[in-house]
């Protein structure tokens, strides 16, 4: 203690600089004094941390439908073709040229000059009481097709993966804006004291393209961040004592290097300060709860084999279970991301025939697993699951360079694509939004990603152009200054 | 002169519009001033009343100083703007008018300036007379202005309004009739119209047409106002009139706007649908196509429905709307004390919501400490906790209780019986107690209730398929046993047909 108190001491006086000096020549010099007295007296509780009111659960604009959410982001961006817009007429121009309304003006990832249409590579019914149309890549989700609220005409603003994620969750598709997960812990806070807020799981072997600030908190305070946990093995790197580091002992140390926190803080009034000393208060909480709420070696076996998951694994099923036992334990906003859907047609994996049915095989049985799970728990009503991607793929067979590719696979497309939510306040068995013949753009109730976002955000009760944040001289919110609310999909 | 240097200085605008706001209190003095003078006038004349000259001269100076300075104001007060431009004109150079002919009718009257004007007298009487009238038809176009044209008249009654060649007073529609036979309905004479007629022709009609547009005939409407059609046959949802009605409250361009009643989703829905069908004037519900997501709003127009309000009834819960006093802090700092979340639903409302998340410990010799809240409490979280049966007897008294998460506790029968009286609650959650049958079908009973989950409960399935028979409108959720998941595992076999495509490697 007494070793660290002198490094903090060296520390400030690193730190003093002419301004300082002067601000503090008044009085300053005899309360720093003062002040490394009565710190070595150790009074030190009293008034709560700032950092702690901004984690506590807070009061939204309205009375929310949706308590907490559940995002499953399949990065790369599968195909709506082959999935859930079914398109008979695309298949009676498959091999033609592509038509030149469709080319005209238009910006493609890797297409270039004309390319022919792709017809669609699954076999499609409708399904449930609502008949929504749905293929036989997904058999497991037919099973819960009146659970869900399908966006058939989403539509986008960029056909890049990085951006185009950035865009779909922060509102701006460059760098530096805190992420829906953010907001949403930043307006709501978080209820169960023992876990972070915001917690993120990725799988299939990569991170996103557009990399952390996916998740980010941006200009937000980072205890907004969200905090990405591993599957397999530690959930957390280094949240397990050393051998030889007993409990009370931890508990010692963080409350030391809290301490000394807190006094810098005082000193410097840095905000981010304070995010530390909660994360290392949290640290500590979450080496108890972490672990327990990762572990899910004591869920019954009928369970495990519903999501189709193994112990130990660190796959998609097994986040899906995760995000269940984290929402059970009110944990408010759930990310998860999942790598390897970007079926261009350029290999093995990545296409829309064998490819993009494996990807599927992996994730259509944990998801519906998901919702099935939810629903009996009594979670669903108050959990808004939601599932999509950055952005669609075109109807047109991708040929870059010229090339014809060895796989079927399909170009990134901005202009339609269909995500889906279910729960937390949104219709039960609905289709909003209808495409062209050949599904290449929104004909009827057409979403726009911001829409979307304020959509989010109203089911969590909030006013999407109230709820902002003052940075760089003006407010700034998840939806900039676009969105509209799409009430056709609320309950 | 001094308008110019008022303009000059940055504190114009507002000192204009100050001055400018003083023109109605103004304006009434040479009003009155003049009318006066011309009663004297007419009464001396007449040899009735015994007045000087020099008085009526004295009241005729007052006139047109008075005249003058509301014309100024008067001036100042269009500078901001937002009038009708012609009336405008023609009220102004009236007022002019007054002034100027007030001024000479005093002029050629007064002892010092009288004898110098040739033929002076001569123009006192027409030009006092221009003045008198002049008043009645400024006065008349002011009036307009201020409160639109056609104010004085609207309600002129029979005879005179025949006789004056006006049309019918326009009976303001304050509900929609229930159609008889909504399939052999005209769509836009039965349908739109008293829709329209309802929520948006008060201010889009001959009379008065904001944005330039009118919606009080069909014609009218596709020519559309300021921001081009209100409606492209064809396209409902890209409609003009259908999209602002959609827009957020906040939206300036939201219609009716805000504070306005606004139409109902179902309304929008039928406007759309019969946008959609190309607007047709004279077409009958069965002559079109008719989608599923046009039906309930069709059938709520019958005879026997009531519509808008059983679509708000399921929507929000009743209790939500409740009016509440604050919670005391007192109460609420017991209860965080305690390891509990005590928030409010929403800043607008007292309401609040408690969760037991973080205190798993709490039991029932806490219950207590709810009851200071018994009015606010409305979604109560339990769900892991100690409590026991012994615990509901307090929970029953929680008169506003909406949501009740009971999951992982020891509540039985005999505690969920207690439950029936409580008046708002909409959701409760059994899962892994140990209630069965029988208090499912105690608290079946409750009018308000629609979600009951009793997953790894005792409850039976077939109690459950009884309970939904007798009760349709009350979802019961059960959740799968090992059985069910075997069932629900064959999903993946029985559609995946085992192709994996031949991978050829190129």
């Amino acid at each position: 203690m007494e070793k660290l108190l002198k490094e903090l001491q060296h520390a400030d006086l690193q730190r003093q600089t002419r301004r300082h000096f002067l601000q503090s020549c008044g009085f300053g010099l005899g309360a720093l004094g003062l002040g490394s007295l009565l710190s070595s007296c150790g009074t030190s509780s009293g008034n709560t941390p700032m950092s702690e009111a901004a984690l506590m659960a807070k009061i939204p604009q309205f009375a929310p439908k949706a308590k907490r959410v559940i995002y499953i982001h399949m990065a790369g961006a599968p195909s709506q073709l082959e999935l859930f817009d079914y398109k008979p007429e695309l298949l009676k121009y498959h091999g033609k040229d592509c038509p030149a309304e469709f080319l005209e003006g238009k910006k493609f990832a890797f297409i270039q000059g004309v390319p022919k249409m792709l017809g669609p590579q699954s076999t499609f019914k409708q399904y449930g009481q609502s008949g929504a149309w749905m293929s036989d890549y997904v058999p497991y989700l037919q099973t819960v097709a009146d659970e869900i609220t399908f966006m058939k005409a989403m539509h986008t603003d960029q056909f890049n993966h990085a951006p185009a994620q950035l865009l779909m969750h922060t509102g701006s598709a460059r760098l530096g804006r805190p992420s829906l997960g953010a907001w949403a812990t930043y307006g709501l806070g978080s209820e169960n004291q023992n876990l972070p807020g915001f917690i993120v799981l990725a799988s299939g072997g990569q991170q996103p393209d557009a990399g952390k600030s996916v998740y980010g908190s941006g200009f937000l305070p980072s205890v907004y961040q969200g905090v990405q946990c591993r599957t397999g093995g530690d959930p957390v790197l280094y949240v397990s004592d050393p051998s030889g580091m007993n409990r009370d002992m931890r508990k010692q140390t963080i409350e030391a290097i809290n301490e000394i926190n807190r006094q810098t803080y005082e000193d410097v009034q840095d905000p981010e300060i304070l995010t530390r000393i909660s994360q290392y208060e949290m640290a500590f909480r979450m080496q108890m709860s972490v672990p327990e709420v990762m572990d899910v070696s004591k869920e019954p076996q009928f369970i495990l084999d519903m999501y189709g998951v193994k112990p130990g694994e660190g796959t998609f099923a097994m986040n899906c279970l995760l995000a269940r036992k984290l929402v059970e334990n009110d944990v408010r906003f759930v990310q998860l991301f999942d790598w390897g859907w970007d079926g261009h047609g350029t290999s093995k994996d990545h296409n829309v025939e064998g490819g993009l049915r494996q990807k599927c095989r992996e994730s259509d049985q944990p998801v519906a697993a998901l919702i099935q799970d939810l629903k009996m728990r009594g979670l669903l009503e108050e959990t808004l699951v939601i599932w999509g991607a950055e952005f669609g793929r075109t109807p047109m067979q991708e040929n870059r360079n010229g090339l014809v590719m060895p796989y079927m696979g399909r170009d990134h497309h901005l202009d339609a694509f269909t995500m889906w939510m279910a729960g937390g306040g949104v219709k039960r068995g609905y289709s909003h939004g209808e495409t062209d013949e050949l599904g290449y753009y929104g004909t009827k109730d057409r979403v726009h990603v911001h829409d979307l976002q304020a959509t989010i955000l109203h089911l969590m009760g909030f006013n999407h152009e109230k709820f902002t944040y003052p940075f760089q001289g003006r407010n700034f919110r998840l939806t900039d200054t676009e969105g509209k609310v799409v009430k056709q999909v609320l309950a | 002169m001094f308008l110019l240097l008022f303009q000059a200085s940055g504190w114009f605008p507002n000192f204009a519009i100050f001055i400018g706001r003083f023109h109605p209190v103004l304006v009434h003095l040479p009003i009155g001033f003049l009318f006066i003078a011309a009663l004297l006038e007419i009464g001396r004349r007449a040899g009735k009343i015994g007045v000087s000259e020099s008085a009526i001269s004295f009241i005729l100076f007052w006139s047109s100083v008075s005249a003058t300075f509301a014309c100024i104001a008067g001036y100042l007060l269009s500078l901001g703007g937002g009038y009708d431009e012609k009336l405008l004109s023609d009220h102004q150079w009236q007022g002019i008018g007054v002034a100027a002919f007030a001024w000479i009718a005093w002029l050629v009257k007064s002892d010092r300036f009288g004898d110098k004007i040739p033929f002076g007298p001569a123009f006192y009487l027409p030009a006092f007379g221009l003045a008198t009238i002049l008043t009645m038809t400024a006065g008349h176009d002011g009036g307009s202005l201020t409160h639109g044209e056609g104010f004085l008249t609207q309600y002129t009654p029979e005879p005179f309004r025949s006789i004056a060649g006006m049309s019918p007073i326009q009976e303001k529609v304050t509900e929609i009739k229930p159609i008889e036979n909504v399939e052999q309905a005209v769509v836009y004479r039965d349908i739109v119209q008293p829709i329209l007629e309802m929520r948006c022709t008060q201010c889009h009609n001959a009379n008065k047409q904001k944005g330039d547009l009118r919606l009080d005939e069909l014609s009218l409407m596709q020519k559309g106002g300021e921001s081009g059609p209100a409606f492209v046959a064809g396209k409902g949802s890209e409609s003009d009139m259908v999209k602002r009605c959609l827009l957020d409250e906040e939206d300036d361009d939201r219609m009716p706007p805000k504070g306005k009643p606004q139409l109902t989703s179902a309304q929008i829905t039928l406007i759309s649908w019969w946008i959609d069908q190309g607007a047709p004037a004279e077409k009958k519900v069965s002559e079109l196509k008719i989608s599923d997501a046009v039906k309930p709003a069709l059938a709520s127009l019958g005879k026997n429905s009531t519509p808008d309000l059983a679509e708000s009834k399921s929507k929000i819960s009743p209790v939500l709307a409740l009016k509440v006093p604050v919670a005391d802090e007192k109460a609420i700092e017991a209860l965080k004390k305690a390891g509990l979340i005590v928030n409010n639903l929403s800043h607008d409302q007292n309401l609040i919501e408690v969760s037991a998340v973080n205190a798993p410990q709490f039991g029932d010799s806490q219950m207590a400490l709810l009851i200071p809240l018994a009015e606010q409490i409305t979604w109560l979280k339990l769900g892991g906790t100690k409590i026991t049966n012994a615990a509901m007897k307090e929970i029953a008294k929680l008169k506003n209780l909406n949501k009740l998460h009971l999951e992982h506790t020891g509540i039985t029968d005999a505690g969920i019986t207690n439950l029936k009286n409580l008046p708002y609650l909409e959701y409760i959650n059994l899962v892994d107690t140990k209630v069965t049958d029988s208090g499912l079908k105690d608290i079946a009973v409750m009018k308000g209730l629609k979600s009951v989950y009793v997953w790894k409960s005792v409850v039976t399935d077939s109690a459950i398929g009884q309970v939904r028979k007798q009760y349709p409108g009350l979802v019961i959720v059960n959740g799968f046993n090992e059985a069910e998941v075997t069932q629900f595992l064959k999903a993946g076999d029985t559609t995946a047909k085992e192709d994996i495509l031949p991978v050829k490697e190129k």
